[in-house]
């Protein structure tokens, strides 16, 4: 039940942020860009005074839309620092190389270690990047370093990777979250943060329960009285917009017209609503509950879901808690690419592996590895990838890049490439530029397609 | 960045430089005029140049609306509203002005301005914030507040607060220096750390890390004291790979030479040993005060006549934005010549007037609200593009601070009957109500305000704000709920009062909705808004109060009442 017509609704689209330079409210409209298709499909319902009605997974032009352009990403995060030479660069036999032996993967002459069998056969779908150089190796400046790519300070809040993407990739009246990370671990807690882009992108930030706050509506307001008020506050929006084309009223504006989208994906983080055999396969850990329930939220249109996963802060007993934690992210990974996969969703998405720094090749006398950034792995699988590749080389004993140094910078612009985005773009924080991309960062040409 | 860009950028500013120059040369009018005299006049002439027709002046309410939001930190009470329209219409807004510089909603919220400009974020303690209530309390000239903060005399209890300003940021020496600079100076200096400052001239690395040479003997000792380390050299590279020292230098070049070290060695162990027992020992006695200490030297060689025009204008220029939106430079911690004011001469009269005055804060705000400029309209209706923002010609829109929009908030849906009388010039009415009152609010409103972000440049509203407003329990029970101190309750007891015969339903109805916008809104509602709520209300008829709780919810999350407009 609406209280209004259709006309009473602003027929000039609200652009989401100053920020972005380009589009206006004509070329949104036109239908050319992928945004055009998706606002132009969204203008005459999502205005609509009943947006209660939309579901965007219920609209199947839309749906095939999302998945024929829309890309994703899926940042799984090694909290703490996980070691390469237990996951992606074994060094077995050597003084390094611990107890654990290196395995053939699917892909000639490509080894990992043990402790990751069901990666080995998924190379396909993966490239490695061995020769990770970022030089900070104190988890917080380690941390702020692999999250925004930069290794200097700006002196302005820089946003994070998700936040980046959510921007480049999110839609202004998108029904469901730009940016979800999650977090349960009571250890090493990083929100994540949008920096100079502003509060539209800051991650829907999920710690304490996996169902976002603030999504269901009170029990003492009915639906039609929580719908027929938001009429209400709109028609007072409208009213006071007239004459003040102001950028952080249209926020305000387009932050309540995205509520009830939103209460409506709050679905999305329901993992009971998958079949049991799904929710099996992934397993009853909560890392792969929330691995499952990024994949739901990427099915559902969301550009960013990081899963942070914790704590390979592993100064003593290195072997063991390896042997649990790669084996566990062994299992989950491999089921989300195959998962993904099935759905037709990984030639969409791209799941990056990383934390803050690598772990010493040195082994200390508590049979730990300690913090090491001057010679680490990444992973990244999916969309834009050229499955099956290496990239770079440390020494034998994994102490030194000895070929193909690359930095955070690097390993962020790989990302945007991957995914479609020019890495050389640059925002404008007033008079500063500032490049989505750290100065010199430059895409590792070798694994992308 | 590589070395085209800068060419690139380096020329495109040039021609600016230039220009500003020769501003910069224009006359600057008679240091006699009244502040708001000399802003109109030169805003005007800024207009007039670029022909320029500034939006009209606003009306009153929403300027009374805007005026206390500004100097109380929330809207005005249905009481105040009607006090401002007994007053002569031509008197108004200077009576306005005195009476709400005079109450104790003033120094808080201007302490809650400082807090948030000067904290590194989080929970500041409670001697840090009493100490800025009682320098805004006194209106302490904003000269002694910069010393306090760099240099307090920790033997003072009142002074000892103002040290949370360096302790905060001890952890981190670059975060120091740069804080110290930008929020201090109008300068942010940290793109020098690494190399001379790619875009701007003016900054060099020598003058960063000569910056930092003032500040990097100061540490905490184990009681919470600022002290600080004898001599220690501080040392950078240059991109050409030279190693230097930093010498204590200032922002304008000008030089401090520390004595010379005649310690011997076993001295310099001994002084080492001192810092590390005063650092992590309990209950020692506090460290003996240098006869050279780098930190007063800086806080002399900023305060300095030949030097403090930094410190003047950096908060000159803040003030300025706080209360018009944008700064005179924008953004406000780039003061430099590559950044040009596009009304350098107001500036430069602001600067002397300020210096004149002994930096007196309260003065310059007082001036800048009884403008013509801060008093025109925020809305464009003419069919020509809206001027650009730096000129001022139109009113700019503010996003409430956290703690503006959750005290608004208590206010706005309070009964109107319980709140006391701010108007302690009307007889018999103790100004101490008001204050325990207001000081009640900040209390209830903080932990909202917790919740919700501080607005910053190109601020935006976060989806999650919006989910909090819509469906968070605490939102609907602080401000909704149906109990005698809401307004809810009061809407609902004046229907049952007022509603006696049929005749009068409707108008009796549109009467409680034009208390409500008077209250929320602090105008009349227009009539389209009146049929609107008429019909939703009168539909439901049977629950009025829940109908009430709606129509109160639309309105505070309007952006009619989440900006100051």
């Amino acid at each position: 039940m609406s209280l209004f017509s259709q006309d009473q609704w602003p027929t000039r689209i609200p652009p989401d942020t100053g920020l972005r330079g380009i589009e206006n409210a004509s070329q949104l409209r036109d239908g050319t860009s992928r945004r055009g298709f998706l606002k132009a499909s969204l203008a005459g319902t999502a205005f609509a005074a009943s947006m209660h009605q939309l579901d965007i997974l219920q609209s199947p032009a839309l749906a095939s839309e999302l998945k024929r352009q829309q890309k994703h990403v899926i940042l799984i995060w090694l909290a703490g620092g996980a070691s390469q030479l237990e996951t992606w660069d074994p060094k077995p036999g050597r003084a390094t190389g611990g107890p654990f032996a290196a395995i053939q993967t699917n892909v000639a002459g490509v080894s990992i270690s043990e402790l990751l069998p069901k990666m080995s056969q998924r190379m396909h779908h993966s490239a490695i990047i061995r020769s990770l150089n970022t030089k900070n190796a104190d988890h917080g400046g380690a941390a702020k370093i692999m999250e925004t790519g930069r290794a200097v300070d700006q002196g302005i809040p820089c946003p994070d990777l998700g936040a980046m993407i959510a921007h480049e990739l999110g839609r202004a009246d998108s029904q469901v979250p730009d940016y979800v990370s999650m977090y349960s671990s009571t250890e090493g807690r990083r929100q994540g943060g949008s920096g100079f882009l502003g509060g539209r992108y800051a991650p829907m930030f999920l710690t304490e329960q996996m169902i976002p706050e603030n999504t269901s509506r009170l029990e003492s307001l009915s639906e039609l009285d929580h719908s027929a008020r938001s009429d209400l506050r709109s028609f007072l929006a409208n009213r006071f917009r007239e004459g003040r084309p102001d950028l952080s009223v249209d926020s305000h504006n387009s932050a309540y017209q995205r509520v009830r989208g939103i209460m409506s994906s709050a679905n999305l983080f329901n993992i009971e609503l998958e079949p049991m055999d799904v929710r099996a396969r992934y397993g009853p850990t909560q890392f792969g509950e929330q691995c499952l329930i990024a994949r739901r939220l990427v099915e559902a249109g969301v550009p960013f879901v990081k899963v942070a996963r914790a704590w390979w802060d592993s100064h003593g007993q290195n072997f063991e808690t390896h042997l649990e934690l790669v084996s566990e992210l062994d299992h989950v990974l491999a089921t989300l690419i195959d998962d993904l996969e099935e759905r037709g969703l990984l030639e969409h998405t791209l799941i990056a592996t990383f934390g803050e720094f690598g772990r010493t090749p040195q082994i200390n006398s508590s049979l730990g590895r300690d913090h090491f950034a001057s010679a680490w792995s990444a992973s990244l699988h999916g969309t834009g990838i050229r499955g099956g590749s290496v990239y770079g080389k440390t020494d034998a004993d994994g102490l030194k890049v000895i070929d193909g140094e690359v930095n955070a910078a690097d390993l962020f612009a790989t990302i945007f490439q991957a995914i479609g985005i020019d890495y050389r773009k640059e925002y404008h924080v007033g008079a500063r530029p500032v490049p989505i991309t750290d100065f010199g960062g430059k895409p590792i040409r070798d694994i992308l397609l | 960045m590589n070395p085209t860009r800068i060419f690139v950028i380096a020329a495109a500013m040039a021609p600016i430089l230039v220009w500003s120059c020769v501003v910069q040369a224009a006359e600057i009018p008679s240091p006699d005029l009244s502040i708001s005299t000399a802003i109109d006049r030169l805003l005007q002439e800024s207009h007039d140049r670029a022909g320029i027709v500034p939006a009209r002046r606003t009306d009153d309410r929403s300027l009374l609306r805007r005026t206390t939001l500004d100097l109380a930190g929330r809207i005005p009470t249905s009481a105040e509203i009607r006090a401002y329209e007994q007053d002569s219409a031509s008197e108004r807004q200077l009576r306005l002005v005195d009476r709400l510089m005079s109450a104790a909603d003033y120094a808080i919220h201007f302490r809650n301005e400082l807090d948030a400009m000067l904290s590194a974020g989080g929970n500041s303690p409670q001697e840090w914030k009493d100490y800025l209530l009682r320098a805004c309390e006194e209106n302490q000239p904003w000269d002694e507040t910069f010393r306090e903060l760099l240099a307090p005399d920790q033997n003072l209890e009142e002074q000892r607060g103002a040290a949370h300003f360096l302790k905060s940021r001890l952890n981190d020496l670059d975060d120091l220096t740069n804080d110290t600079s930008s929020l201090l100076l109008g300068v942010s200096i940290n793109c020098a750390k690494c190399h001379d400052h790619p875009l701007v001239e003016d900054w060099k690395q020598d003058h960063y890390f000569g910056l930092q040479a003032f500040l990097a003997q100061t540490y905490q000792t184990r009681s919470g004291r600022l002290a600080e380390k004898p001599p220690t050299e501080l040392n950078f590279k240059t991109t050409s790979g030279v190693e230097k020292s930093a010498r204590l230098m200032f922002l304008t070049g000008a030089t401090v030479t520390a004595p010379e070290d005649k310690r011997t060695d076993e001295q310099k162990k001994a002084d080492a040993e001192m810092v590390r027992n005063q650092r992590e020992k309990e209950g020692l006695a506090p460290p003996a005060e240098l006869g050279f200490s780098p930190r007063k030297e800086f806080v002399k060689l900023a305060l300095d006549p030949a030097n403090r025009t930094f410190m003047a204008r950096s908060i000159i220029n803040r003030t300025w934005a706080r209360l018009m939106g944008r700064g005179l430079v924008h953004p406000v911690d780039q003061m430099h010549s590559g950044n040009p004011s596009n009304h350098p001469v107001l500036l430069d009269w602001l600067e002397r007037d300020f210096i004149d005055h002994g930096f007196d804060l309260s003065r310059l705000i007082r001036g800048i609200v009884l403008s013509d400029a801060y008093a025109r309209s925020s809305q464009w209706v003419y069919d020509t593009p809206a001027p650009p923002a730096d000129q001022f010609a139109v009113a700019a829109i503010k996003p409430l601070t956290p703690q503006q929009l959750t005290v608004s908030l208590i206010i706005a849906t309070m009964n109107p009957e319980k709140i006391p009388s701010s108007d302690f010039h009307e007889q018999g009415v103790d100004p101490n109500t008001w204050k325990s009152f207001r000081t009640e609010l900040e209390k209830k409103a903080s932990g909202t305000a917790r919740l919700l972000e501080y607005p910053g440049e190109n601020f935006q509203i976060s989806v999650t704000e919006a989910l909090l407003f819509n469906n968070a329990a605490q939102i609907q029970n602080n401000y909704l709920k149906s109990s005698d101190e809401r307004l809810v309750n009061f809407l609902s007891n004046q229907w049952k009062a007022q509603q006696t015969q049929e005749d009068l339903h409707a108008r009796s109805m549109d009467s409680l909705i034009q208390t409500s916008f008077e209250i929320v809104f602090t105008r009349r509602a227009e009539e389209d808004e009146v049929s609107m709520f008429r019909n939703y209300l009168l539909e439901r008829n049977e629950r009025l109060p829940e109908a009430y709780q709606q129509m109160l919810w639309a309105m505070i999350t309007s952006p009619e009442f989440r900006f100051n407009y």
